[in-house]
């Protein structure tokens, strides 16, 4: 399958004049094209993480039974038809998102902070923000070199938000689940355009010689700068030579990209246009972003992703699930029946959501089979009860067959209320074979998962 | 959180909360003195000491005994070594030699003035008194940060998205958007101007790289790329039926006016598409004929029909074999959109297209008054009374011709060589001028060579563009664009305070003052010293003041500070607020933002903000707050007759992000008065808060009602005592800032009783209450501006500047033009220190 122009859409081409304007990707169609990953016997592994904010109402979450018998509980049934590709997980904690004598409140900022890391973030509102390096992040670095994008981070909802997080708590730690290390927090793009950008440069061209001559230009450009930077550090005090030092790293870290871009470059680039920015509606923002999720696997342009549906402490309101009110108010439900009624409504409809991206997964091939088979998505939050705050007990999924390495169809219960959910990461890191020894508080990994 | 048993731990802590949040935080002044003394004035010394210079404090003055034993009378019972209540141990602090924990006697000092302390309930001494102790503290304090001065130190900041927008277009004269380009900014006590949460990750420094392609390309105009389609979306909840811009015509209905840049000369397309039903997909109002226009800059382009009558013809039934008639009208309900497209010729540049119904009738709709019915339900169906609306207008290239002569192009290529002999010459002449704009000072020669490397490269491979856009690229990633560089000089030593150079003064104040890089004329008054002389200085502040880029301050100060920024994020539920739609968010957005511009454009005082008799607003406007006689949707200023709404707290704005989607929330405006006006912020809530019950038999009750709960239980009264009643005294403002008298059925309670026994009623009574302490506002919003102009959060050692620049500010009643010029008066703005030595191994800061 070749990328051709007669797999463009009638609708892609506007007649007037005799020219063309191009729609967007928005109007839905990824043109195939050819896998750019060779087959292998097995298929290569995926990883991601989707996190969702404010807790799940949990008593219409939980599936009954255990095991391979278990039976789909009402916010999952969406969910059904892929129950061989799924494995939902009960018991995991993460302790460390508990508040620390004197702490207050805060489980809005510890909860997604502590997911991917498995530690305590430190309370502060502005200058020394920490953590620690998310499980997402551990497999960027490792894996970094072998796709153009070591890692996508994605987001509904835009960071640029006054004043309303956690008290005490900077509102960069409930911006995002990932950190590349423990004192920086990566930015969540929610705008599609810019994430198209970024998966593929500005240039619409996919000529190679163009391709080729910006990243020459494009590396001379970072070399050069940083001599700017290695002479301005001199002149600076302790703390700011540290900022200019993640800039020296971010410019590494393209440096890095382009080594690989130009070693695919190769390869042909599938001929999409960019989507013109956010769209009006929630249920086109996520499609588009979870389209954009595919094609990125699809042409192997990163193998990890985090994407945060919306921020924690999101006042979302999802209409078309047929709820009025806003989604975290309606978290405090207090066993108001009403109230967990419409937060499960909402729930339920995020599966829904989360189908469509599942469906999309397994109708796309990907070396022998299709993605679904090859990936493993986790679909969790950092908080339980939505009302209490718990964060044991974490509402986990696992989607996909890790490439022949992950057992679905189970319902996997964790009773002794001491597996951290940072034993998970651990798992799927070895799965995508990143060498890692600790990651927070995880103590080891599930052997439960394989068992093929 | 883990369930876990409440003990010890939350009575220790509830302690603490009623300790700490205590009584509510003013007074009306005593009757023989109408206004308090501002907060660091010098106030009367007490008789017994000479009134002699009131700078030192010597061991032996009889007034540091007297308010020694005010402390031990009021204060050592808690705060002592023993119980090391709020880690306070004042029987061991020096009250004679504050300098060395001023940290802990600036935090006393808050308390006195907030009369927080004592709490409610203990002895507390008399008014005089906590204005005297207060007074001295701060006399004692100013001198001893004047004989140890710390300006503190911002980190390196990196510019953020705004910043970085304008720089963009005072550098290049190119507008771009960039929310596309880069992501949102991390914000930090309150800012996203914030030094220290500015970080730079991988992610971020791509965007800059392919940042400076695109905008090379547009501000050059590259005939070898393609700009995008644009698509420009109308929103649902958008009434379409007035003229809708100042930029549309008069007898215009609907439509926008698009301010677009077109990067290169060429053939242009444009799509409308029109807004269907939701029932049929019907395109809706297809039934009465339209008339559509397209200008560009009011020129007419194109003139559309669509839509015609149906009469006696029926509707097309899906499930029917139907006649020729039904057929062809359904066929237009789908497509008649398809025939909305047009071509035509544009320069390169700037332009303004408008697309718009033409209006059927100028009849004033009469007696029909205002839709009841939200905006929305309208999409429904498509019935014969619908009107036509657009859903999206896109635009996009067609065929390009070459590069126009746009204003970037002007501005950048500031020399065209006119052979290749004087291709260099001119090439240099234009990259240092961009680089002199750019890194906001002088380049080096260093510097200039690099840039100059870059053109020769590409200018080989191509053309002498070509290089000039290379080099431009560079500059847009280079760490001293990105980065406000302010370096210490050779040799600093920790500790020591330092002034900054010429050219970081002047950026501090761009970025200050237009949320931008500096201008030529305060260039070149930087490095001819003139901002070193406070007359220049004086002049420079003012000339930025009265230039239109001053609106930026307002805008991106304004916003975060009054939260104005979550207007458009706010969703009201729309069973309960049917009439909100977004032509009122946009009012209501658009009233506070000319407001708080024309308050700093006319150099009002600052006051004003909370007792201004006057707005801005448009006929929508009008109707939610009930003023008559105001037509037509565009904005002008009126003076309000009653005192129900005046300055910010009457404002829609503040009313709607203060409240949740079903109902106000006095918690959140009370709140917000602490925070922003009285500059007393409330504690963190503690940990283990249950849940508001706020289901079920609780919306039978007021919301008032509802937040008795806070009242029954000791551990939420200590704070929530603060916080209700100021939001009760605005609960006459619903969630959507309408005026109102009743909750479902019941007259609005709006009064409120301070715990120190001040009552008011409604919001002109809090109004007046507030104005009354106008000194502690103007300190408040002191604070919070320095808080913006420097880019750090507050330190305990800026108090002395922050009481400094009030006390200057007094004798023309607190003008803005004065509160800014102490500002940037201030040490803090002026210096920097270093903690620490740093290593110099050549040269120094560049200046």
């Amino acid at each position: 399958m070749m990328i051709t122009r007669k797999h463009l859409p009638r609708r892609t081409f506007l007649r007037g004049a005799g020219a063309t304007l191009a729609l967007p990707l928005l109007e839905g169609m990824i043109p195939a094209f050819t896998p750019i990953v060779k087959t292998a016997a097995k298929g290569i592994p995926r990883l991601g993480y989707i996190y969702s904010p404010n807790g799940m109402m949990m008593q219409n979450w939980t599936p009954t039974g255990e095991g391979a018998t278990y039976e789909f509980s009402s916010t999952l049934s969406p969910l059904a038809p892929y129950r061989d590709r799924l494995t939902v997980l009960t018991g995991l904690n993460s302790e460390e998102a508990n508040a620390r004598p004197g702490e207050g409140v805060g489980d809005h900022s510890r909860g997604p902070g502590a997911f991917l890391t498995g530690v305590h973030i430190k309370k502060t509102e502005g200058k020394d923000l920490q953590a620690g390096v998310s499980a997402d992040q551990l497999a960027a670095r490792h894996l970094g070199g072998q796709t153009q994008l070591s890692s996508m981070q994605l987001a509904l909802q835009s960071g640029d938000f006054a004043g309303a997080c956690d008290f005490g708590y900077s509102c960069a730690y409930s911006d995002t689940v990932s950190w590349s290390d423990p004192y920086t927090p990566l930015p969540m793009e929610n705008n599609p355009r810019a994430v198209f950008r970024r998966m593929f440069g500005v240039s619409d061209s996919t000529d190679p010689r163009v391709r080729a001559a910006q990243f020459d230009e494009d590396r001379s450009i970072l070399d050069s700068v940083t001599q700017d930077v290695s002479a301005l550090q001199k002149t600076l005090g302790a703390r700011d030579r540290v900022k200019l030092t993640q800039y020296l790293e971010a410019v590494r870290d393209i440096e890095l990209r382009i080594k690989v871009a130009e070693a695919q470059s190769s390869r042909g680039l599938p001929d999409v246009h960019q989507p013109p920015g956010i769209p009006a509606t929630f249920e086109e923002h996520i499609g588009l972003m979870y389209d954009l999720l595919t094609l990125a696997f699809q042409i192997d342009l990163t193998r990890v992703f985090t994407f945060m549906i919306a921020r924690e402490l999101s006042l979302f309101v999802y209409p078309l699930s047929g709820v009025r009110e806003a989604h975290h108010s309606l978290t405090h439900y207090q066993n108001d029946p009403v109230k967990i009624a419409k937060v499960s409504m909402i729930n339920q409809y995020h599966m829904k959501m989360f189908a469509t991206f599942l469906e999309r997964l397994k109708n796309t091939p990907d070396g022998e089979s299709n993605l679904l088979d090859n990936v493993m998505i986790v679909y969790g939050c950092g908080i339980s009860d939505g009302d209490r705050h718990y964060h044991n007990n974490l509402p986990i999924l696992l989607t996909g067959g890790g490439a022949g390495q992950i057992k679905g169809g189970r319902h996997l219960l964790y009773p002794d209320d001491k597996t951290p959910v940072a034993n998970l990461h651990m798992t799927l890191l070895q799965k995508m074979s990143v060498p890692a020894e600790q990651l927070g508080d995880s103590t080891g990994t599930l052997q439960e998962l394989s068992g093929i | 959180m883990k369930p876990t048993m409440l003990g010890v731990r939350r009575a220790c802590f509830v302690a603490a909360c009623i300790a700490l949040g205590g009584a509510a935080c003013w007074r009306l002044q005593a009757a023989d003195s109408l206004v308090a003394p501002a907060p660091g004035s010098r106030a009367a010394v007490p008789a017994s000491t000479a009134p002699a210079a009131m700078q030192t404090v010597s061991p032996a003055s009889s007034a540091g005994a007297d308010y020694r034993a005010v402390l031990d009378t009021y204060c050592v019972k808690c705060h002592n070594a023993r119980l090391k209540t709020a880690g306070l141990e004042l029987d061991q602090l020096d009250i004679t030699h504050v300098g060395p924990h001023a940290d802990k006697w600036e935090k006393v000092v808050q308390k006195l003035r907030a009369r927080t302390m004592p709490p409610a309930l203990n002895a507390r001494p008399d008014e005089s008194t906590y204005d005297r102790l207060a007074a001295w503290l701060e006399g004692a304090l100013d001198t001893a940060a004047a004989a140890s001065p710390n300006p503190g130190s911002p980190t390196l900041h990196r510019l953020n998205r705004v910043e970085y927008t304008n720089a963009i277009r005072d550098v290049l004269a190119l507008d771009i958007d960039g929310s596309s380009l880069l992501p949102p900014d991390a914000t930090a006590n309150g800012f996203d101007n914030n030094g220290d949460v500015l970080s730079i990750s991988p992610l971020l420094m791509e965007q800059y790289m392919m940042a400076a392609r695109e905008i090379s390309r547009l501000a050059l105009g590259d005939p070898t790329y393609t700009p995008y389609v644009d698509t420009y979306r109308f929103s649902r909840d958008t009434w379409q039926v007035d003229r809708m811009s100042e930029d549309l015509p008069f007898g215009s209905r609907g439509g926008m006016a698009i301010h677009r840049y077109f990067s290169l000369d060429g053939e242009y397309g444009l799509k409308i598409r029109l807004a269907r039903a939701l029932n049929d997909r019907g395109i809706r109002g297809i039934s009465r004929p339209e008339r559509i226009q397209v200008r560009l800059d009011q020129e007419l382009v194109k003139e559309f029909t669509v839509g015609r009558s149906f009469e006696n013809e029926g509707k097309y039934d899906l499930y029917k074999p139907q006649g020729e008639a039904a057929v062809e009208r359904r066929h237009l309900e789908e497509s008649a959109d398809d025939a909305l497209t047009v071509t035509f010729p544009v320069k390169a540049g700037n332009h303004t297209v408008g697309v718009f119904f033409v209006e059927n009738t100028l009849a004033l709709y009469e007696g029909l008054g205002p839709p009841r019915f939200p905006v929305r339900s309208q999409a429904n169906t498509n019935d014969d009374a619908n009107q036509m609306q657009m859903e999206s207008i896109q635009i996009g290239p067609v065929a390009s011709g070459g590069t126009g002569n746009t204003d970037s192009r002007r501005q950048i290529l500031a020399c065209r060589p006119a052979n290749a002999a004087l291709e260099e010459p001119c090439a240099k002449t234009i990259l240092s001028g961009l680089a002199r704009r750019a890194y906001r000072r002088t380049p080096t020669d260093s510097e200039v060579a690099t840039l100059m490397s870059f053109y020769r490269r590409a200018r080989e491979a191509g053309d002498f563009e070509a290089g000039i856009a290379s080099g431009l690229r560079r500059v847009l990633v280079s760490p001293q664009f990105i980065f406000r560089v302010e370096g210490d000089p050779v040799n600093v030593k920790p500790g020591v305070p330092y002034p900054l150079s010429n050219s970081e003064l002047a950026s501090r104040l761009s970025f200050f003052l237009w949320s931008s890089v500096p201008d030529p004329e305060l260039l070149d008054a930087a490095e001819r010293g003139r901002l070193r002389d406070p007359k220049g200085l004086e002049q420079q502040v003012r000339r930025m003041l009265r230039d239109g880029r001053s609106s930026e301050l307002m805008r991106n100060f304004g916003g975060q500070w009054l939260l104005l920024r979550n207007v458009r994020y706010a969703t009201p539920d729309p069973d309960r607020f049917p009439e909100f739609d977004d032509n009122l968010r946009e009012a209501l957005q658009r009233e506070t933002e000319l407001f708080l511009e024309n308050v700093l454009r006319d150099d009002r005082p600052v006051t004003e903000l909370l007792s201004a008799n006057y707005t801005f607003m448009n006929e929508r406007l009008a109707r939610h707050y009930g003023i008559p006689n105001v037509y037509g949707t565009q904005y002008r200023r009126v003076t309000l007759r009653d005192d129900r709404r005046a300055g910010l707290l009457g404002m829609g704005a503040i009313q709607l992000v203060t409240s949740q989607a079903t109902r106000t929330s006095p918690v959140l405006r009370g709140k917000w008065v602490l925070e922003n006006i009285l500059g007393t912020p409330p504690p963190a809530p503690p940990a283990n808060v249950p849940p508001f019950p706020d289901g079920g038999d609780m919306t039978k009750l007021s919301v008032r009602e509802r937040m008795e709960m806070h009242r029954k239980n000791p551990a939420c009264a200590s704070c929530h005592q603060m916080m209700d009643p100021l939001g009760f005294a605005l609960e006459n403002f619903d969630a959507v800032g309408k005026w109102r008298d009743l909750e479902e059925g019941k007259p609005i309670d709006a009064s409120g009783q301070t715990p120190d026994g001040h009552a008011f009623n409604g919001p002109a009574e809090l109004r007046q209450l507030v104005v009354a302490r106008q000194e502690q506002f103007v300190a408040a919003l002191t604070s919070k501006l320095m808080t913006y102009a420097l880019g750090r959060g507050l330190e305990y050692y800026d108090a002395p500047a922050v009481r400094k620049i009030v006390r200057d500010a007094a004798p023309s009643q607190y003008r803005w033009s004065a509160i800014v010029l102490g500002i940037v008066r201030s040490l803090p703005f002026q210096q920097r220190m270093s903690s620490e030595a740093t290593q110099q191994l050549a040269g120094g800061r560049l200046d």
